[in-house]
């Protein structure tokens, strides 16, 4: 048994943020940690919720709040279209405009126009596409983004970057989209008007390969943004290819950061990034999934439509301390059965905001699970606990997480 | 369950102020509503919400909504028949509603489909999610002393069509309605600490059919039947109103024929509509300016003029969208159909009626109801406005078929998906669109779980945020709002 590390320094601090390293673990290069923003302390790692449009898919912020959830997601593209710029700057910044006395992260909105608009091109200028009503040529630029994101007054905004697919299979042009996305981050920084109540955090490109990633690293990390981000994956890469580019970026980046895997969120996608020494994480499928009657459990997703569930009188998931699953007795909790959920799902809209309740809660509890093991030192048996739930039969592991792990010291074999 | 009527308006009838109080429950002050729900919730609100902010002591729940076949499991008794409840109230069990909260059970949704199949002497046909379904009167007590509620509504052989039946249909309902009644006092009460109180039905027939047909009741039942469920002569036991009001000035003249507690179906058209209702009673005092102009019962939302304004829905609202958003949110949220818009305007809504209500019984105790019963009806407008916001998406269960050229109900969804499956379903087969929408429902999750995006082939597009850009969006509005700005010619 070892020691947990502790750092002589283990605090950093730039104009909007404070970075203090709690733990890190013997084994993996999990970290736990504190992020102290504007809107107050987060404790890493952590996950995201994303409420794309100000709101997180019909729960109340109140509601959102008792998730424990102290830092969520709005996407910058949603909200430049509506309300628009223009009412942000009138209402004050997007945590008046929905009631959120907590953080905010926003995207720089360009991931929106190149993984969604077929015809948009990047040149060195921007993002040029096609206005998707009348067809007319359109610019979004680095300082149309942080114009935008400084009006919605986020605590942590993101680069506008050029982003590539990870599989793209010009090598030529990853090299350019890497290069550039440098480039676009010095131009972001000069741009940001609110450097003391903002914090942009920049995003690592090059794809899958490696030499490119730790070249960006490299770039990046000399720019000295309060936070930086790992960018272009949760594409069509391998799970492979993915842990690969983490561990090749964490392993780089400075110690007394916030690194964030963007737009990831399924459980063991969680983990394993931990484990490869990423903070945050974010993504649309554990709130999307719940509309779709998805409950998201220690034991893998469960479809509460199926018929099984119809008569199922148990709470969600057995053991879960949400809204909706704490036992009645206990202060705050609802009384949701699985059956409740089945009678509505697909029917009335409050099975799915029920469902979100969990989901998020899910999640969020994942990390601080993780969080906890960090700090106490035992995070390798976390792990282990954790895909022998989602997994009960060894065989089925998934090669990736168990090779990943293995690299970071956890065989999940071992007993 | 116990009554008092604490204070009536005049001598024979008229306005009245009460108090119903059930043991472990809510105390309700008369006059006042109860929520409605559909499939067991109040549309677009959790129960925590219920509970925390919609400010209602009591909910009515429609039999009809528990008990749908699945076409697969058609021998499936319904699940709710077997829901384990501590508390001894399954119904509060199964739809996690608060056991403070009062729960009325009927029959059928309010309003309710009129069924096509016609009821006959052993029962009535009901409206399910997967089609009509006859209901015997033995199914129903069987559900009704199962599901233990506090109030529940025996049968009544309604019609549910907006004409007034023939005398010899009306005389068949009163010989029906009293049979049926007769069997539930024979039965219901066999178990003598059975707490459920019965609000009998009153039927909508001629004065003297309608006469002999509550003398029975009244003799034949006297030590039994706890209150009455509709609007008719004046008695002692409290009287719930089926009778579905489309407007506070319909509520204030029932109320002022002795009604006690309303249920009011226009609360959720106006939050899908994108209305905060905006009436309090007494109406403010007249300004000097506009004093000859009506005022409006509500205030759209949807309209672009909220978007910048921090103010709270209605000025004098304590509701938790008031005092915790503003104006410009809710606007967004509508904008944006976003499913929180909603939400917040069924809180604010409720808790205008709630309000209204408190402010009624004040004026019942001391002496000044007509005078403001009058003042109301002079300061507001007839009807609420209809809103011009997009509605939520309307479920076959949702809404009456009223013939063959009724408009649909749900605008076709921006997606392919709707137009090549959503079509099949022909004018006049409702019933069909209900298990279309379940099916529509899982081919989604294929769509999600096979890796496809499944953003572009939204059918309940409503809820679900798109992630393709605005249709309505031009290049002006992209540059007007900051997002990019246009280029005249593409520069190589
Ligand atoms: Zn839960
Ligand atoms: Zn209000």
């Amino acid at each position: 048994m070892s020691i947990v590390q502790r750092m002589a320094s283990n605090k950093a601090s730039s104009a909007a943020l404070t970075f203090e390293l709690v733990a890190k673990c013997s084994t993996t290069r999990a970290r736990a940690s504190i992020l102290t923003l504007p809107h107050g302390p987060v404790n890493l790692p952590i996950f995201m919720p994303v409420a794309t449009q100000a709101s997180l898919k019909g729960i109340t912020p109140e509601q959102l709040e008792s998730t424990g959830c102290r830092l969520c997601l709005n996407n910058t593209y949603h909200l430049g279209l509506k309300p628009g710029q223009e009412v942000l700057d009138a209402v004050g910044g997007a945590h008046k405009l929905q009631g959120w006395k907590h953080n905010l992260l926003t995207d720089s909105g360009g991931f929106q126009m190149v993984s969604l608009l077929k015809l948009a091109k990047v040149t060195e200028e921007g993002v040029r596409f096609l206005s998707p009503h009348d067809g007319s040529p359109m610019l979004l630029t680095p300082e149309h983004s942080m114009s935008l994101q400084n009006s919605i007054g986020s605590d942590i905004m993101m680069q506008l970057d050029d982003v590539l697919v990870t599989t793209h299979p010009d090598k030529a042009r990853m090299r350019e989209a890497m290069e550039r996305s440098v480039r676009w981050l010095d131009r972001c920084i000069k741009a940001h008007k609110n450097p003391d109540r903002q914090n942009l955090f920049c995003i690592i490109q090059g794809g899958l390969d490696l030499e490119m990633r730790r070249e960006c690293c490299r770039e990046m990390v000399a720019r000295d943004t309060p936070g930086i981000a790992i960018g272009g994956l949760s594409g069509g890469e391998a799970k492979d290819d993915f842990c690969k580019v983490v561990a090749a970026c964490t392993e780089l980046l400075p110690e007394l950061k916030p690194r964030y895997v963007m737009g990831i969120g399924y459980p063991e996608d969680l983990v394993v990034s931990t484990a490869l020494g990423a903070d945050m994480f974010d993504c649309v499928w554990p709130t999307r999934t719940a509309r779709f009657g998805n409950a998201i459990t220690k034991h893998g997703v469960l479809n509460m439509k199926k018929e099984q569930y119809a008569k199922d009188f148990g709470p969600i998931e057995d053991g879960c301390g949400c809204p909706c699953c704490r036992p009645v007795d206990q202060e705050g909790a609802i009384g949701v059965t699985r059956a409740f959920v089945h009678h509505n799902s697909a029917k009335e809209t409050v099975a799915a905001h029920l469902l979100t309740i969990h989901n998020v809660w899910y999640q969020l509890h994942l990390m601080g699970g993780a969080r906890d093991a960090i700090i106490a030192d035992k995070f390798p048996a976390f792990v282990k606990e954790f895909f022998n739930n989602l997994y009960p039969d060894r065989k089925s592991y998934p090669s990736w997480a168990v090779n990943a792990l293995k690299t970071v010291g956890i065989d999940l074999f071992e007993s | 369950m116990t009554f008092e009527l604490l204070k009536t308006a005049v001598k024979d009838g008229g306005a009245r102020l009460g108090r119903l109080a059930f043991s472990g429950r809510r105390t309700v002050d008369t006059p006042n509503f109860f929520g409605l729900t559909s499939r067991g919730v109040i549309p677009h609100v959790t129960p925590d919400n219920v509970e925390k902010h919609l400010h209602t002591n009591g909910t009515y729940m429609a039999l009809e909504d528990f008990i749908e076949r699945p076409q697969q499991y058609m021998t499936r008794s319904p699940p709710i028949y077997e829901t384990p409840s501590p508390i001894n109230k399954p119904l509060n069990s199964f739809t996690a509603m608060p056991s403070s909260i009062i729960t009325v059970l009927g029959s059928r949704r309010l309003p309710a489909v009129a069924s096509p199949m016609g009821n006959t002497n052993q029962g009535i046909s009901v409206f399910t999610s997967t089609g009509f379904q006859a209901v015997t009167t033995k199914e129903y007590l069987n559900a009704v002393q199962s599901l233990n509620p506090d109030i529940a509504i025996p049968l009544a052989d309604l019609t549910h069509k907006t004409n007034t039946p023939t005398s010899k249909r009306a005389l068949r309902m009163a010989e029906r309605t009293d049979d049926w009644i007769k069997e539930w006092f024979t039965e219901m009460y066999k178990n003598k600490d059975s707490k459920i109180a019965t609000f009998a039905p009153v039927l909508p027939i001629s004065y003297s059919m309608q006469w002999e047909y509550l003398e029975r009741l009244s003799e034949e039942h006297a030590s039994n039947p706890a209150g009455l469920s509709e609007i008719q002569k004046p008695r002692h036991p409290p009287r719930l109103a089926l009778t579905a009001p489309s407007t506070p000035h319909q509520v204030l003249r029932q109320l002022a024929l002795g009604m006690d507690i309303f249920l009011l179906p226009f609360l959720s058209t106006a939050s899908d509509a994108g209305i905060a209702l905006s009436f309090t009673f007494p109406p403010p005092p007249p300004g000097s300016s506009e004093s000859s102009e009506l005022l409006p019962l509500g205030i759209d939302m949807s309209s672009p003029e909220h978007s910048i304004s921090l103010t709270p829905l209605t000025d004098s609202c304590t509701c938790y969208a008031c005092t915790t958003h503003h104006r410009a949110f809710v606007q967004h949220l509508l904008c944006a159909r976003e499913m929180l818009g909603w939400t917040l305007l069924q809180i604010h809504n409720h808790a205008v009626l709630a309000s209204f209500f408190a402010s009624i019984r004040e004026a019942l105790a001391d002496g000044t109801f007509e005078e403001k019963a009058k003042q109301f009806q002079l300061r507001y407008e007839p009807e609420i406005p209809t809103g011009l916001g997009e509605r939520p998406r309307a479920r076959g269960y949702h809404f009456k078929s009223e013939g063959p050229n009724e408009q649909k109900k749900n605008k076709p969804a921006w997606s392919k998906f709707e137009g090549e499956e959503g079509e099949q379903v022909k004018e006049g087969e409702k019933k069909v669109e209900g298990t279309v929408a379940e099916k529509v429902g899982e081919l989604r999750i294929q769509d999600e779980q096979s890796g496809s995006s499944g953003l572009g082939s939204g059918v309940d597009s409503v809820a679900e945020t798109p992630l393709v850009p605005d249709e309505n969006a031009d290049a002006k509005d992209l540059e007007e709002k900051g997002f990019a700005e246009r280029v005249e010619e593409e520069k190589k």
